[in-house]
């Protein structure tokens, strides 16, 4: 079998003395999706920050096998991962469609970005009629799909995405899901999801992460978890 | 009314110095959120350099070119070897590196070219009479090269934020620096050449101003007084805005002839005492300034 | 009164080797035994006998000395605000500068002694520091450096164009009978530079100490407190405006006395001499590169910068110096934080330690509490 996309070894990170992630593991196969759960303060946007390069970690983490080290965000990119980050991931001062270009900069093929804003304003037509617009004059909705059609721009082989559901209406969240899905099954993109709203996040996944205080206490295929009576009670609530 | 128009040109032909210098000012904040109180001395340096060839033969256009290079190499190096392993730890270390700049550079100048004043060539040579003649108010033709200048500088900046790539990251690391380097814009570089750019583009201003605003000449202390006026033009602007730069510069520089002018019955010039005023007023009512973003420090 | 020196006692804050740790722990000292008021003795004695061999010295030797100590209250003034509650200032030029206009107008224009002239330089001065600590309410920072800056830049202006009162661009000139000793101190008019020197050790003894005890107490927690977290501090009670603006006033006001000194150690005033920015600029240098938030830092530093550019004027005509300065700072900042006093007491820490005998309490040592400030929290907002 090859090695998985992303893999981490071990993994620890926080916030000056304060260690939230302990010792954590967690892989992601190529086209596949994994979910993250957890509670509040149980380190989720942790681990996604760090493994995005936004937060110093120790610990190992493999891209295709080969370690990387001390990363920043712009070469976990370079790497093929790209993060969704929590709130609004957008640059407000710029119109919807620098956002796009913005989110393009690693790449060299003019025709194929252009192409690819072409796609997303299908994916979003929302978008498409705004695209003039600054980001920030976007209802939370708006700028989470632009959140995430940057995050595409981008053409990660991982898309991080940390509770991309927040504060918004269920029909969106609804929406918003079903985009990755169809994202996944097209163009191969693997997820690793962050959610609080773990039954749709569930119904996606293929693999399944718990995160209790910054540690991973179960981790394995989420046809189980939902079997699992307990776990579906704490964490799915139904 | 020619006096009247005769004080506006001076104002606005000092205006869009001091708009020149808030600019390298802003272009410096919009990235890495501080004011490199050494700016003025890298243009100082730059035009040392400048002067020096044109003692040596040169054609003053021709030392320009020498001047931008040195100017952008000096501030990116800065950047990216002092401000830069400091900057994470606090705001104050980043200000005690660029006094610290400041005084080096300074330093540096008088001891490689020594203290007396320098006669610096004009860029554009002038005579008595190469004035346009408005309402009976002369308009100089080195005033209308000045606000030319500026144009052009603007016009440059906007261009280069508009149509490339490179301004595209630069305007994406000002909004939302974490959310850039998501993006894969390499943030550590856009901060550097935005030094750089800054140190560039300062010295071209400083190669303008030197010989047109008093003393006339090159001299160590010159610089100064244009980063405090640049200062104060780019914080009424708002910091962070080139707008706000261009219209904080145009507005002090006619403002200061404005008062300096008809207020000279009170004796002798106020301006930095206005500029005091102007500083305290703004940021104490509108940090944002006039054009600026609203994201500046309160509590 | 606390004693006027606990050297040692910055080994505690720093504390990188915990007793046991290595193979030799640092002599550990305890506070209030017989060894430790022995270290203090002695060191009270060097201090003393410091101060004492540069009253013996030939008049500009000590008048080098002399300036070097009013150098050092103005920055142990700087300290105060910009040292524990990060009140960044480039400007405190313009106290130096109203201090030193404050004696020089009332002993010139109307006929005070030069000793009581002090007190009102010092009311005035604080009187601007609290009008200058009022938009430190509103401003940080960045933003609050400017204002001092223009604080800084606009005085020399303001002095000039109050020519009636200050001699405007002429300056003004304090004759020298003017400034003649009061006749209970013994000293004559021809010994006025002696006496100069005494006034102005005995001046930056009660600074020292008086700032000392403020530091070490209730109001200097409360200071460090608005530096790290303005946020946690107001939600632990301490009034941030009373701290922000009473300490403003007092840097204002000690950097005031300062300013008094300087006007009858120099005798004539120019304001576009002595009290430029630049001036403010180098008392900043001199603290940081001394030791902020240390107690012996400002001392250090206030020997730098009169002794720094008086050795090395010989070296590329006294502009050379200046880019001296700029090394000495840059390398402070990137090699020791916390200046030279801090380093210091960093190396000393290594050997000695001194440590309170019940472990109750702070204490604001001589060479620095830094180290022992717990880190700022990372910011909670975060997340996770």
């Amino acid at each position: 079998m090859s090695a998985p996309l992303l893999q981490a070894k071990g993994l620890s990170a926080g916030y000056g003395q304060a260690m939230v992630l302990r010792d954590v593991d967690v892989e992601v196969a190529p086209g596949q999706v994994a979910v993250v759960l957890g509670a509040n303060g149980a380190g989720k946007t942790t681990l996604m920050r760090a493994l995005a390069g936004l937060l110093p970690f120790s610990g190992e983490l493999l891209i295709d096998g080969q370690a990387v080290r001390n990363s920043r965000p712009d070469k976990m990119v370079g790497h093929g991962v790209s993060l969704v980050p929590q709130g609004r991931g957008t640059m407000s001062a710029l119109s919807v469609v620098d956002n796009l270009r913005a989110g393009a900069v690693s790449r060299r093929d003019r025709a194929g970005v252009e192409e690819d804003i072409e796609r997303w304003f299908t994916t979003f037509p929302r978008l498409a009629e705004r695209h003039e617009q600054p980001a920030g004059t976007l209802s939370g909705g708006e700028q989470q799909m632009l959140a995430i059609a940057r995050a595409l721009m981008s053409r990660p082989r991982l898309l991080l995405c940390d509770e991309i559901s927040l504060g918004l209406a269920p029909r969106i969240v609804q929406e918003l899901f079903e985009t990755i899905a169809q994202i996944n099954a097209e163009m191969g993109t693997a997820l690793l999801l962050v959610e609080q709203n773990a039954a749709l996040a569930m119904k996606i996944a293929s693999s399944v992460y718990l995160l209790e205080v910054g540690e991973v206490v179960e981790s394995g295929d989420a046809r189980d978890f939902e079997q699992s009576e307990s776990i579906r009670r704490v964490y799915l609530g139904y | 009314m020619d006096i009247f128009l005769t004080r506006l040109f001076a104002g606005m032909t000092a205006g869009s110095i001091y708009a020149m210098i808030a600019l390298t000012l802003v272009i410096v904040f919009r990235s890495s959120a501080t004011i490199n109180f050494a700016q003025g001395e890298f243009a100082l340096f730059t035009t040392y350099v400048s002067w020096w060839l044109t003692e040596r033969g040169w054609n003053i256009w021709v030392t320009l070119i020498p001047a931008v290079v040195i100017g952008f190499v000096l501030c990116a190096a800065a950047e990216r070897f002092l401000v830069r392993p400091v900057r994470r730890r606090d705001e104050a270390a980043v200000l005690i590196v660029g006094l610290a700049l400041f005084t080096g550079l300074n330093g540096l100048s008088g001891t490689i070219w020594g203290s007396a004043d320098k006669v610096y060539p004009r860029l554009v040579p002038v005579s008595v009479d190469s004035f346009l003649e408005i309402a009976g108010a002369r308009l100089f033709y080195d005033s209308l090269f000045v606000m030319g200048a500026l144009v052009a500088i603007v016009g440059g900046i906007t261009l280069l934020m508009s149509r490339t790539n490179l301004g595209l990251q630069m305007r994406a690391v000002a909004t939302n620096q974490e959310s850039a380097g998501l993006c894969g814009i390499k943030v550590g570089r856009v901060f550097m050449i935005s030094w750089g750019l800054a140190g560039a583009i300062g010295a071209v201003a400083a190669a303008i101003l030197v010989p047109i605003l008093p003393p006339g000449q090159l001299g160590l202390p010159g610089m100064f007084h244009m980063l405090i006026f640049g200062t104060v033009a780019a914080i009424l602007g708002g910091l962070d805005s080139i707008k706000g730069a261009v219209v904080g510069g145009l507005s002090l520089g006619v403002g200061l002839a404005m008062i300096n002018g008809y207020g000279s019955a009170l004796g002798g010039s106020i301006s930095l005492t206005v500029a005091l005023v102007v500083v305290v007023a703004v940021l104490g009512l509108r940090p944002s300034g006039l054009f600026g973003s609203k994201r500046l420090e309160r509590v | 009164m606390s004693t006027l020196i606990d050297k040692t006692s910055a080994a505690r804050p720093s504390g990188e080797a915990p007793e046991g740790s290595g193979r030799r722990g640092p002599l550990v000292i305890l506070r209030g035994t017989g060894r430790y008021r022995g270290i203090v003795a002695v060191c009270l004695v060097l201090a003393a006998g410091f101060v004492a061999w540069g009253g013996t010295l030939q008049p500009f030797e000590q008048g080098q000395l002399t300036r070097a100590a009013i150098f050092a209250i103005a920055i142990l003034g700087l300290n105060f605000t910009t040292g524990y509650v990060g009140l960044l200032s480039v400007g405190h030029s313009a106290f130096l500068g109203l201090g030193a206009y404050t004696t020089g107008v009332l002993v010139v224009s109307y006929n005070q002694t030069a000793l009581s002239t002090i007190p009102v330089a010092m009311a005035i001065c604080f009187v601007l520091g609290l009008l200058v600590g009022i938009p430190a309410l509103r401003i940080r920072g960045l933003y609050l450096a400017i204002v001092t800056l223009a604080l800084g830049v606009a005085f020399p202006e303001i002095v000039a164009r109050l020519g009636d009162l200050t001699g405007g661009a002429e300056g003004l000139t304090i004759r020298r009978t003017l400034l003649r000793p009061p006749e209970w101190s013994g000293f004559t008019l021809g010994e006025k530079d002696q006496w100069l020197y005494w006034l102005t050790i005995v001046c930056l003894v009660l600074a020292f100490v008086v700032l000392r005890n403020v530091i070490t107490g209730r109001y200097g927690m409360a200071m460090n407190a608005v530096r790290q977290n303005e946020i946690a501090a107001a939600a632990s009670g301490v009034n941030i405006a009373t701290v922000k603006i009473f300490s403003f006033a007092v840097s204002g006001a000690i950097t005031g006395l300062a300013g008094s000194l300087f006007a009858m150690y120099i005798g004539s005033l120019f304001a576009e001499g002595s009290f430029t920015v630049l001036a403010g600029i180098t008392l900043l240098i001199g603290l940081v590169v001394g030791g902020e938030r240390t107690m012996l830092g400002p001392i250090l530093g206030g020997l730098i910068v009169v002794f720094l550019p008086y050795y090395t004027s010989d070296l590329g005509g006294g502009q050379f110096s200046a880019v001296l300065f700029a090394i000495v700072l840059i390398a402070v900042v990137f090699v020791a934080p916390d200046g030279i006093a801090g380093g210091l007491g960093r190396v000393i820490a290594k050997f000695v330690r001194i440590e309170a005998r019940r472990p109750e309490g702070r204490d604001g040592g001589l060479l620095g509490t830094r180290a022992s400030d717990p880190e700022p929290a990372a910011d909670p907002g975060a997340g996770r």
